[in-house]
């Protein structure tokens, strides 16, 4: 989010060879509508009574006193907080200065808040299962996201994510419930994720046939198979076939006593905490070891890696093969750590959103992370204020991840750089 | 070397695809053929012949039926929204007099056909639909949801019963209305404020999950009301329903309301002792009934509403949560479902079946 803004010379002091100083309006232009908007929204559609924020989850051990507040004046005042900063924006942008990020993330925290307020007036909205369940909707985001960041970094477009997460929620459920272990599933899924990745690095790299292609074509031939199995093997035999044991939440002493986040962060399944592992790791690796540059040489310029020894066409398998053995892992988040039982076309378009947030996040695992938990936390909200009630919409409701996503990738990200030779096949001449 | 063992994955992978859907065309058949003038061909929908719903329950039903009258009858499986109408096609050509099919997404191909053949006589589930020739088989699945209300008020502790749909859509929002409407209706009688979170019936509006697959967000969605403190959860969207009974379980003090079938046999096996009743849908009789009819020659074009009076649809029995409904309650069900049959208690909704 920084680098473009950077770009842009902070002072106004002109060079010919950058070419004319630039003033980035779209921050005050962004600020400003979105304050006209909370205006409109929270005095035009002002709603009475109060709003009750509860901060702790029953089971914690320190109680937060829920915080209650007068949801008209809160809504007052957050609105005017909002038109202020957007005023300052422009008035820093008019002096010349860039508008400092702090100032906008306090900007949208504002929002958020205004809006959690606005929308549970009367009502009781609890934070840490607010926070809880978008974990939940993004921890399968997160691991697909990682799985194509590493894959797209290596030079291979990575379409059949989606695919990768549905054979690692098959075969997890298959193996788990045959064997009676969620770890032997964990594992079954992913070799499964390595097989469709397989599959998918044999065509692209070997027979150089068009990486979206056979990523698409993957995805369906994944969802075929896994319903037509679940239709004739898993759903007549269900009890012996599709009746997983699930893993259980390991409380992490001390850390999960922390108020608000202890309980969302540190009261997990193993899958969560695996997956808090695979992003350092992945970021680690990809930025800090021998493999990193080795892999992003590959996937910015092949021939150079080639020239200085590195077996393009190798290195470009395998990582394709850990990039699906981190997505199965995603996979079996939705059986053996949410809900159990395997159902047909259960990651219902998982992993596209994993791709989304792989380019919103430039193709930089914490960032890619960071996108996921945001459509996550989109996608929870939209459940959570549905059930309390909330006046909007649910058909628009059910638009808010998309747009959140949209305008997020529209508006903070920019313009964004895929690895250069990300898609194109590496043909030895 | 890498490549190679790609290579043969892929192609073993490909092969065995190409074998497996080679088994998934074999047609269901049914071995009794003893009438041989009269035959029945049934079309699914792309949810398959063992979808835990309307296509499984009107299979067996035909089966049922082929089994009483000796007739013959088989299943043609479409696999997607594309091959619904050559199957309705393939089902006429085959030249059997009954053609059964299921789902509202084979409406426009049923239409057609059976305005080419007015000799035919067709059936549809779930979709109400105009034809000379065509009977729609539809479920007032409010009638049950109005009682599985009820129940509901008068066995939560919390006071709060919470419900989410897949899609707003009339046979979903059906259920919700008929739920909403049962704790309204006990609210009264008892002069309690049991509350309902998910649906407002005024503005038809409520919370949605947006697909019937999904099963992960059918869990954060339970587990949002579970915060709220409802402790008893109704969800109408299919398998995500799964999703809110691992919810509900991992949860503790609360429990489910299935819908379409018996979730305590439907379900996996760890949700039994959360299943508090389930809103049945009784496909397989009213398939037999109209195959019977034809049979004997009394086919009409008049909709077959399942309600609670022809046993169309039903609550399902409390299995081991039994011991959570009182006698009292009990009867006061009972009384309630005489008086829905006789007409002294009304349950209406803008998405009952007509």
């Amino acid at each position: 989010m920084t680098d473009t803004a950077q770009r842009t010379p902070a002072a106004p002091h002109k060079d010919i060879n950058t070419g004319p100083v630039q003033r980035s309006w779209k921050a005050p232009i962004a600020l400003g509508v979105f304050a006209l908007l909370a205006v409109i929204l929270f005095m035009g559609f002002g709603r009475a009574g109060e709003s009750t924020l509860t901060l702790s989850a029953r089971a914690d051990s320190i109680q937060l006193v829920p915080l209650v507040l007068p949801t008209l004046a809160t809504c007052y005042i957050i609105a005017a907080v909002l038109v202020a900063i957007a005023v300052a924006a422009t008035l820093m942008v008019r002096r010349g200065t860039r508008v400092p990020l702090w100032l906008t993330t306090v900007f949208s925290i504002l929002l958020l808040l205004g809006f959690l307020v606005w929308a549970s007036a009367g009502a009781n909205l609890p934070i840490p299962g607010l926070l809880a369940g978008s974990l939940g909707l993004a921890v399968p985001l997160i691991f697909g996201a990682l799985g194509g960041v590493i894959s797209e970094r290596v030079g291979v477009v990575n379409i059949a994510i989606e695919g990768q997460l549905l054979a690692g929620a098959f075969s997890s459920a298959l193996v788990a419930s045959v064997t009676g272990s969620p770890i032997i599933g964990l594992v079954a899924a992913m070799v499964s994720g390595v097989l469709v990745s397989f599959v998918l690095a044999a065509f692209a790299i070997k027979y150089v046939v068009d990486q979206v292609i056979v990523g698409v074509v993957l995805n369906v031939l994944v969802s075929g198979l896994t319903g037509f199995l679940f239709s004739q093997l898993l759903s007549p035999n269900s009890d012996a076939l599709n009746s997983p044991p699930r893993f259980n939440e390991i409380a992490i002493p001390l850390l999960s006593e922390i108020p608000i986040i202890g309980h969302v962060f540190f009261r997990q399944t193993l899958i969560v905490y695996l997956m808090y592992l695979a992003v350092a790791c992945v970021y680690v690796g990809l930025f800090h070891t021998k493999w990193g540059l080795r892999l992003r040489a590959v996937g910015e310029h092949p021939q150079a890696a080639d020239t200085v020894g590195i077996n393009v066409g190798s290195t470009r398998f395998w990582n394709v093969s850990l990039a699906g053995a981190i997505a199965g892992l995603g996979g079996a988040f939705f059986t053996l750590g949410s809900v159990g039982a395997f159902g047909k076309d259960m990651t219902a378009g998982a992993g596209f959103i994993a791709l989304a947030a792989v380019i919103f996040g430039r193709w930089d695992p914490i960032r890619a992370t960071l996108a996921a938990l945001l459509f996550g936390f989109a996608s929870n909200l939209q459940g959570v204020l549905n059930i309390i009630g909330s006046p909007v919409p649910s058909e628009f409701m059910l638009m808010l991840p998309y747009l959140v996503t949209i305008f997020a990738v529209a508006g903070l990200v920019g313009k964004s750089r895929p690895p250069a030779a990300s898609g194109k096949p590496y043909i030895k001449s | 070397m890498p490549k190679n063992i790609a290579l043969r994955s892929a192609a073993a992978i490909g092969a065995a695809v190409l074998f497996l859907s080679g088994c998934a065309q074999a047609p269901e058949t049914d071995g009794a053929s003893s009438d041989a003038d009269y035959c029945a061909r049934m079309v699914t929908n792309s949810g398959g012949l063992e979808d835990r719903s309307f296509n499984q329950s009107s299979w067996e039903g035909l089966e049922r039926a082929a089994d009483e009258f000796g007739i013959d009858a088989e299943a043609i499986v479409s696999q997607n929204e594309t091959d619904m109408a050559p199957n309705v096609q393939q089902a006429v050509d085959t030249g059997c007099q009954f053609i059964l099919t299921v789902g509202w997404e084979l409406a426009d191909a049923t239409i057609s056909q059976a305005s080419e053949n007015p000799d035919l006589h067709f059936a549809i589930v779930d979709e109400v639909v105009e034809g000379d020739n065509i009977k729609p088989i539809v479920f007032d699945t409010a009638q049950a949801a109005y009682l599985a209300g009820y129940l509901a008020a008068g066995v939560t502790k919390t006071g709060i019963v919470g419900t989410f749909g897949g899609g707003n859509q009339p046979p979903v929002t059906l259920f919700m209305d008929g739920f909403v409407d049962g704790v309204d209706k006990y609210n009264q009688t008892h002069g309690t404020s049991v509350v309902v979170l998910g649906w407002d019936k005024e503005t038809q509006d409520g919370a949605f999950t947006g697909d019937f697959e999904d099963v992960n967000k059918g869990k954060t969605y339970a587990e949002s009301m579970l915060d709220q403190g409802a402790d008893v959860i109704l969800p109408v969207a299919g398998q995500v329903g799964e999703g809110a009974a691992a919810a509900v379980l991992e949860h503790g003090n609360s429990s489910l309301i299935w819908v379409d079938n018996d979730g305590y046999e439907t379900l996996p096996e760890e949700f039994r002792p959360i299943v508090l009743t389930s809103i049945l849908k009784n496909m397989e009789d009213a398939v037999v009934a109209i195959v019977g009819a034809d049979i004997d020659g009394d086919f009409n074009n008049d909709a077959f509403i399942g309600t609670l009076e022809n046993n169309g649809v039903e609550i399902a029995p409390f299995h081991d949560l039994a011991s959570l409904v009182s006698a009292e309650l009990q009867a006061e069900l009972d009384q309630l479902r005489a008086d829905i049959i006789s007409g002294a208690v009304e349950v209406s909704s803008p998405s009952t079946p007509e």
